[in-house]
C-alpha cells in the first residue's frame, strides 16, 4: 500500500493513500491509512481570504469551540476540520471520518433495492415522505420521537456555532448526517463558515435552505449594499425548514402558486420575493395540491390532515414566527436557542401511540381531554397522568412553570423535572443525566418510584416519599420533588381515555 | 412536486456494434444504479430513452428513476439523427407538463444526444421541429473520430467530443452524465440556475474533450 506522508501546518504528521475515495463540489477526498481521518484537497487554488478562513477554522474557532471545558460533547455533533496540508500545489484539510453509525446499515427495502448499504446517510433521504416510503428499510427510519432527538442536537450544534459568532452559511440535508435509527446528528462541510463582517461566504446555500432575501437578492453584485448574503439570520431560516422537514417530510414553502410560467423565474419568485407558508392561516394560495404529489408522499404531503400544529404547543408558535412573521423579517425569525428549548420541552409532553403498528409510534399530547394519535387515529384507551411543574421564587408560593409532562410506562424522572434552574444540555455533568425516579403503571393504578431524590414528600398527605419507595398518582395530588433553590412541585391531572 | 425530465438520445446504428454497443448499455445500467443512490435524483429526476439505429424508437418512456426497467439493445442500422430529433419533440410535448398560470408544470427538460457518426437522413427538418419545443441544457456528445460534430455544434453549443467510442470513454460519459443529473436535480432549483452551458455542470473526466 502506498501512503504518502506529509505534515500538517502545525507540525502533526499526516499520511494517506492516494487512492480517491470521494468527490465533492470542490474536493477530492483520501482516506489515512488506518481510515480514523480523511485528507480532502481542494481542486482549485484558494484564494487568500479562503487559506485566511481555513486558518481560523482548524485554529482559533476549534479552540474556542473543543478546548475548553465542556469541548468533548462537540466531537460528536460537528465533524470539524483539524489541520491543514499541502501536496503538489494543492491545499488540503483533514477530518475525522464520519462515526460508522452514519452509514446505512441495512439500506432499502427488498434487501437494498437501491444498494445502499454502506453508504452515507445524507438527511435527504429521511425528510422526504417519498423516500421514506418507497424505498428506506423500515429499520432505517426511527421513530417520530428520533427525529426530536435529532433535531434538538441539529439546533444545539446551530446554537453553538453562533454563540461564537459563526454562521454555518450552507446547512441542508446534505450537510447533516443523521442517524435515526440511533438517534444521532451531526453537522459536515464545517469549511464554509462565514464570520460575518470578516469572511464572506463562497455559497448562496442549498436550494430549498436559501433564505428568501438571499434568493431575492442573488443576482445583484456580491459587493451590491442590497444584496444579502448567508448569515446567522440567514441560519435561522434554514435551520427552521430542516426541523421543520425532518418532522413533517415536506417543504415548508413549495406548495402549488404559480408565481411565473417560466419553472425557473416561478422558483426564483417562490423561494425568493414572494415567498409564502403552504400552511398560512389565512393565505391559502400556496396549499400543496394533493392532485400534484407522488402518491408515496402520502399522507405527509397532506397539510390539512396533518398540521404544523401537531407539533404541539411550544413548537407551532416558533414555526409561526418563521415561516409567517419572519419569512420576510430575519429579526424575527427563533434563534437556534429558542429551538432547543421548545424541542426538549415537546419531549415532555410525547406520548407512546398505544397502536402497536402505528409508523410514527409517538405523538405530542395536544392539551385536550381526549388525546389522539393524528398519525394513525387511535385515541389514547385508560388513565393518563399530566404533571404540571411549580416551582419557588418566594419562599413558601409555588408559581407554575408553564411546563407539563405526560407521563407513560416506564417513563424516568430526570434532574431538570425535579429542579426548574437546571436544563439538559451540554452543560450537565453525569450524574445530571442520570434518572431520579421513574413512572410505572401497576394493576391499573400509576406510580411514582423514588430512586434518588432525598426531600421527595407527599404534600397532600404530608408524608415523606423516601428513595427507594413509591406513592401513587391520583387527581389533585401534590409532590414536592426538591426543597434545593429552584426545586420543584409536582400538581398532577388525571386524564381519562 | 416538480419533475426534472432527462431524455438520451442515443446512437445505435451498426457501427457501434461490438464493444461500443455493450458499454452503452452497461453505461445505462451505471447510471441508473447510480441515480438510484441519490435521494434527490430519485425524487425529482424522470428518464426517458430513445434510440436510434435500423428503427427510431423510445425504448424507455419518460419514468421515474425507481421504476425504469431498460430494454434490450442492439446495434444495427444507420444514423437517423433527423427522425429521433422528431420523436424526441414529439415526446418533450407529449409528456413534459407545461407550467399554466393555475398549475405547476415539470422543469425544461435537459437533454443528452449521443452519436458515433453523422446523420443520413434529413437532420435538419429534425432540428427544425425540435426547435419548437422548450428545452432547458441539450448537451451532445461525439463518440470517437467519425462523429460529426459540426452538425453537433448546430444543435446545441454544448458539445463534448470522446476522442474513441470504447469502453473506457463511454463509461465515463455515462459517469458524468449521471453526475450532471445528480447536480441539476439539485441545483436547478436555485434561481437562474437552468441556463444552456457545460459551466452549471460537473467538469467532463479527463478522457472528454470539450469542442472548442
Amino acid at each position: 500500500m502506498t501512503v504518502i506522508k506529509l505534515t500538517s501546518q502545525d507540525g502533526k504528521p499526516v499520511e494517506f493513500v492516494p487512492t480517491l475515495i470521494g468527490q465533492g463540489g470542490m474536493k477530492d477526498v483520501y482516506f489515512s491509512p488506518d481510515h480514523t481521518y480523511v485528507v480532502a484537497f481542494y481542486r482549485d487554488k484558494l484564494d487568500h481570504a479562503s487559506n485566511e478562513r481555513l486558518q481560523a477554522i482548524v485554529g482559533s474557532f476549534r479552540d474556542g469551540i473543543f478546548n475548553r471545558a465542556g469541548g468533548d460533547y462537540w466531537q460528536n455533533l460537528f465533524r470539524w476540520p483539524t489541520g491543514i496540508v499541502e501536496w503538489g500545489g494543492r491545499t488540503g484539510i483533514t477530518v475525522p471520518t464520519y462515526q460508522s453509525h452514519f452509514f446505512f446499515e441495512h439500506g432499502s427495502k427488498n434487501d437494498d433495492m437501491l444498494k445502499i448499504k454502506g453508504r452515507e446517510k445524507e438527511g435527504k433521504w429521511f425528510s422526504s415522505a417519498s423516500n421514506r416510503n418507497s424505498f428506506l428499510d423500515p429499520r432505517e427510519l426511527g421513530t417520530w420521537l428520533s427525529y426530536f432527538r435529532i433535531c434538538i442536537l441539529i439546533s444545539r450544534a446551530v446554537r453553538r456555532l453562533h454563540a461564537a459568532g459563526l454562521a454555518h452559511s450552507d446547512l441542508s440535508y446534505k450537510n447533516v448526517l443523521v442517524d435515526p435509527a440511533g438517534r444521532n446528528a451531526c453537522i459536515i462541510d464545517i469549511d464554509g463558515l462565514v464570520v460575518p463582517g470578516k469572511y464572506p461566504p463562497d455559497v448562496v446555500g442549498t436550494p430549498d435552505f436559501i433564505a428568501p432575501e438571499v434568493m431575492a437578492t442573488s443576482r445583484l453584485a456580491k459587493a451590491d449594499p442590497k444584496r444579502f448574503l448567508p448569515s446567522i439570520t440567514t441560519d435561522r431560516h434554514a435551520l427552521a425548514v430542516l426541523i421543520y422537514m425532518y418532522l413533517l417530510y415536506r417543504h415548508p414553502l413549495r406548495g402549488g402558486k404559480v408565481h411565473d410560467q417560466d419553472p425557473a423565474r416561478d422558483e426564483e419568485l417562490g423561494m425568493g420575493e414572494r415567498a409564502l407558508f403552504v400552511e398560512h392561516p389565512t393565505d391559502a394560495s400556496n396549499r400543496i395540491r394533493l392532485d400534484q404529489v407522488k402518491k408515496s408522499a402520502l399522507p405527509w404531503a397532506d397539510a390539512a390532515r396533518l398540521p404544523f400544529t401537531l407539533t404541539g404547543p411550544l413548537l407551532a408558535p416558533l414555526f409561526k414566527r418563521a415561516f409567517i412573521d419572519g419569512l420576510h423579517t430575519p429579526s424575527a425569525r427563533p434563534t437556534a436557542d429558542d429551538w432547543e428549548f421548545a424541542l426538549v420541552r415537546t419531549v415532555d409532553l410525547m406520548q407512546p401511540c398505544q397502536n402497536h403498528t402505528c409508523q410514527a409510534k409517538w405523538y405530542v399530547f395536544d392539551n385536550t381531554v381526549k388525546p389522539t394519535c393524528p398519525f394513525c387515529g387511535t385515541a389514547y384507551r385508560g388513565l393518563l397522568p399530566v404533571l404540571n411543574l411549580y416551582s419557588s421564587r418566594k419562599a413558601g408560593t409555588y408559581t407554575p412553570d408553564n411546563h407539563r409532562v405526560m407521563v407513560y410506562d416506564g417513563q424516568s424522572l430526570f434532574p431538570w423535572h425535579v429542579n426548574r434552574n437546571v436544563f439538559p444540555n451540554e452543560k450537565l455533568s453525569g450524574d445530571q443525566t442520570r434518572r431520579v425516579g421513574y413512572f410505572r403503571l401497576h394493576q391499573g393504578i400509576w406510580y411514582l418510584v423514588n430512586e434518588r431524590l432525598p426531600d421527595m414528600k407527599d404534600l397532600t398527605t404530608g408524608k415523606a416519599v423516601p428513595p427507594n419507595s413509591h406513592v401513587d398518582l391520583v387527581e389533585g395530588k401534590r409532590l414536592l420533588l426538591s426543597t434545593e433553590e429552584g426545586g420543584r412541585v409536582i400538581q398532577v391531572q388525571m386524564v381519562v381515555g | 412536486m416538480r419533475r426534472l425530465p432527462v431524455y438520451l438520445l442515443i446512437d445505435v446504428s451498426g457501427s457501434l456494434t461490438g464493444e461500443p454497443i455493450e458499454a452503452i448499455k452497461n453505461g445505462l445500467h451505471v447510471l441508473l444504479s447510480t441515480l438510484r443512490q441519490d435521494p434527490q435524483a430519485l425524487e425529482t429526476a424522470y428518464l426517458s430513452v430513445i434510440t436510434y439505429g435500423r428503427e427510431v424508437r423510445q425504448v424507455v418512456p419518460l419514468t421515474e428513476i425507481s421504476a425504469i426497467n431498460l430494454p434490450q439493445i442492439a446495434a444495427d442500422g444507420i444514423t437517423p439523427m433527423g427522425a429521433a430529433l422528431g420523436l424526441l419533440a414529439e415526446r418533450i410535448e407529449a409528456e413534459v407538463e407545461k407550467t399554466t398560470p393555475t398549475s405547476k408544470g415539470d422543469w425544461k427538460p435537459i437533454v443528452f444526444i449521443m452519436t458515433d457518426g453523422k446523420p443520413t437522413d434529413d437532420w435538419r427538418a429534425g432540428l427544425a421541429r425540435f426547435r419548437t419545443v422548450k428545452v432547458g441544457n441539450v448537451i451532445a456528445c461525439a463518440a470517437g473520430a467519425d462523429a460529426d460534430t459540426s452538425v453537433l455544434r448546430e444543435i446545441t453549443e454544448s458539445v463534448i467530443s470522446l476522442e474513441t467510442a470504447d469502453k473506457g470513454t463511454i463509461s465515463a460519459f455515462f459517469k458524468w452524465v449521471s453526475a450532471s443529473i445528480s447536480v441539476s436535480s439539485q441545483r436547478i432549483e436555485t434561481g437562474g440556475g437552468e441556463g444552456s452551458s457545460l459551466k452549471d455542470l460537473p467538469p467532463p473526466p479527463p478522457e472528454i474533450n470539450t469542442v472548442f
